[in-house]
């Protein structure tokens, strides 16, 4: 792994956060999936949120238990992704001739996103989620519309899902289970960005996960149960595999599918089950997306509205980008928006 | 305006028949489908045309991203030579409706310039760096830059600064006089004020 030059590095071996002295009465409870095999958790998903970008989202599946009294390390998971897509854009000067848009999606973590810090420079599993979530975008953007021209997606994880569940600070080992649910998030996140820029896509494209399970810890399962959405800290060492689709559901097709581990006899359930994921999840991006869409037609009226009574000045607006000065300089005159 | 429901990417709009594909919609199998989300319109040609109505949906924040063959531009004049004028392309609209977030770059080629006696226009006299002109797209172009025109009236250069930085204002379709300073005369293909 190359070292980064450019800034002061921590200590190669990584750092552990600090591990507070726990009252000794307050055991960390491990954390138990109380809903049921195919309910979804609540997300949290709201476009617009970057006024210089063409289109944003931000999407979050907020913790499901409350954090226990005395305890310092947080208990429980939770997903907190932010995208922002830019495009469509001229390409560089020595690019060659495209017909159709040239789309690229990149995912980073922040370093602070997981329990084991990561670092400022991309590394392989932020390359391989940048690689699925544009096998999953490219099934879906209408690229022939805008010829000459990139768009690029690029999403930030500020929290993201844990592997395992870490007991009061100690080391989170896991079977690498939490990028799954993180790469269906950066899939539901992406599509709502995506439309929020007014980039033409064939669908709203949204991420599910499902995976198969052990038998549970406190017994009464037997061994290949399908859960969808599964919260890997839910799941300590029970997943056997699990899977990821990108599922268009106006057309019933799917653009992406990545699947990890052993199912055995229960791959084609887990991939439904996925779908089944992916299909609630549609549920509230088309909400969140309808949303963004009226609260930008309404601003568009207001904007209309008082061009029409020739008022000076600008009056509070969300501003989208496209309205920025500095593009038209002083030389211009501005029609009063 | 915005009585029209928003319709959503990936939305059925109905049979082919009954609707031709406007902007922001896209067909599939029979079905019209919409591609952006935003309020649908319906553009009915008058009675005695057969031709069915076009549904098209516009975006909140202006029609185009990206201009196509027949958008009427503005842009700044980035540098000139004698066989054309390279120009980037700051706005979409006649009157610069839709603001780029990045320019993009065109080129007016000699022979794009006027519409009458086009061998003997000569760029340094219809263009300088500096102007603000409007023109309309012809052609994508190649991988560098779109092509334009301003072989109109009411296309050229729409402001001007002279040689000695003073605000000029158009006299003629083929001459500026600058205001204030000497009062001198600049020769530039002008748009006509409509």
């Amino acid at each position: 792994m190359q070292s980064d030059r450019r800034r002061l590095n921590p200590p190669p071996g990584g750092t552990a956060p600090p591990v507070f002295a726990t009252v000794p009465d307050a055991k960390p409870q491990r954390p138990t999936r109380t809903r049921k095999p195919d309910e979804h958790r609540k997300l949290f998903l709201r476009t617009g949120i970057v006024p210089s970008a063409s289109g944003s989202a931000y999407y979050e599946i907020p913790p499901q238990q409350q954090q226990q009294t005395g305890l310092l390390v947080p208990q429980r998971s939770s997903l907190k992704i932010t995208c922002t897509v830019h495009g469509p854009r001229p390409l560089p000067r020595n690019a060659a001739f495209s017909p159709n848009l040239l789309l690229s999606a990149h995912v980073k973590f922040a370093p602070f996103a997981t329990h084991n810090r990561r670092g400022y420079v991309r590394d392989a599993s932020e390359r391989d989620l940048g690689a699925h979530l544009e096998t999953a975008l490219r099934g879906v953007v209408i690229g022939e519309r805008f010829p000459k021209s990139g768009c690029e997606v690029v999403l930030t994880i500020l929290d993201g899902e844990e592997d395992g569940w870490g007991a009061g600070g100690t080391e989170v080992k896991g079977g690498g289970w939490g990028i799954m649910t993180v790469l269906a998030g950066c899939i539901t996140a992406a599509s709502a960005a995506l439309v929020d820029a007014g980039i033409d896509c064939v669908d709203l494209i949204s991420g599910g996960v499902a995976a198969v399970k052990y038998a549970g810890r406190h017994g009464g399962q037997e061994d290949g149960v399908v859960v969808l959405d599964p919260a890997p800290s839910e799941h300590d060492g029970e997943i056997m595999a699990a899977c990821v689709v990108g599922y268009l559901q106006s057309r019933d097709e799917v653009t992406e599918m990545w699947m990890k581990g052993d199912a055995g006899t229960q791959v084609q359930t887990l991939i439904d089950e996925a779908v089944k994921a992916a299909s609630l999840v549609r549920a509230v991006l088309a909400e969140a997306v309808k949303d963004g869409v009226q609260a930008k037609v309404g601003e568009a009226e207001d904007e209309a509205a008082m061009a029409g009574s020739a008022k000076e000045g600008k009056g509070k607006r969300r501003c989208s980008g496209i309205y920025e000065a500095g593009h038209l300089d002083d030389l211009l005159v501005r029609t009063p928006f | 305006m915005s009585s029209n429901t928003i319709t959503l990417p990936g939305q059925d709009l109905g049979p082919i028949s009954s609707n031709t594909v406007g902007a922001g919609t896209h067909i599939y199998g029979d079905h019209l489908f919409a591609s952006i989300a935003g309020p649908v319109h319906t553009t009915t040609l008058q009675a005695p045309s057969k031709v069915p109505s076009t549904l098209s949906i516009t975006r909140p924040t202006g029609a185009l991203l990206l201009p196509e063959v027949g958008t009427a531009v503005l842009g700044r004049v980035t540098r000139t030579n004698p066989r054309q004028a390279n120009f980037s392309i700051l706005a979409l609209g006649s009157t610069g409706d839709v603001v780029l977030a990045e320019p993009l770059p065109a080129i007016i080629r000699q022979q794009d310039i006027r519409l009458t006696e086009i061998d003997k226009v000569t760029v340094a006299g219809s263009f300088r760096v500096g102007d603000v002109v409007k023109g309309v797209v012809i052609s994508l172009g190649d991988e560098r830059a779109y092509f334009a025109s301003t072989a109109r009236d009411e296309l050229g250069v729409v402001m001007a600064v002279s040689e000695g930085g003073n605000r000029m204002v158009p006299i003629s379709w083929r001459e500026f006089e600058e205001v204030g300073g000497t009062g001198k005369k600049e020769a530039r293909k002008v748009a006509k004020v409509v």
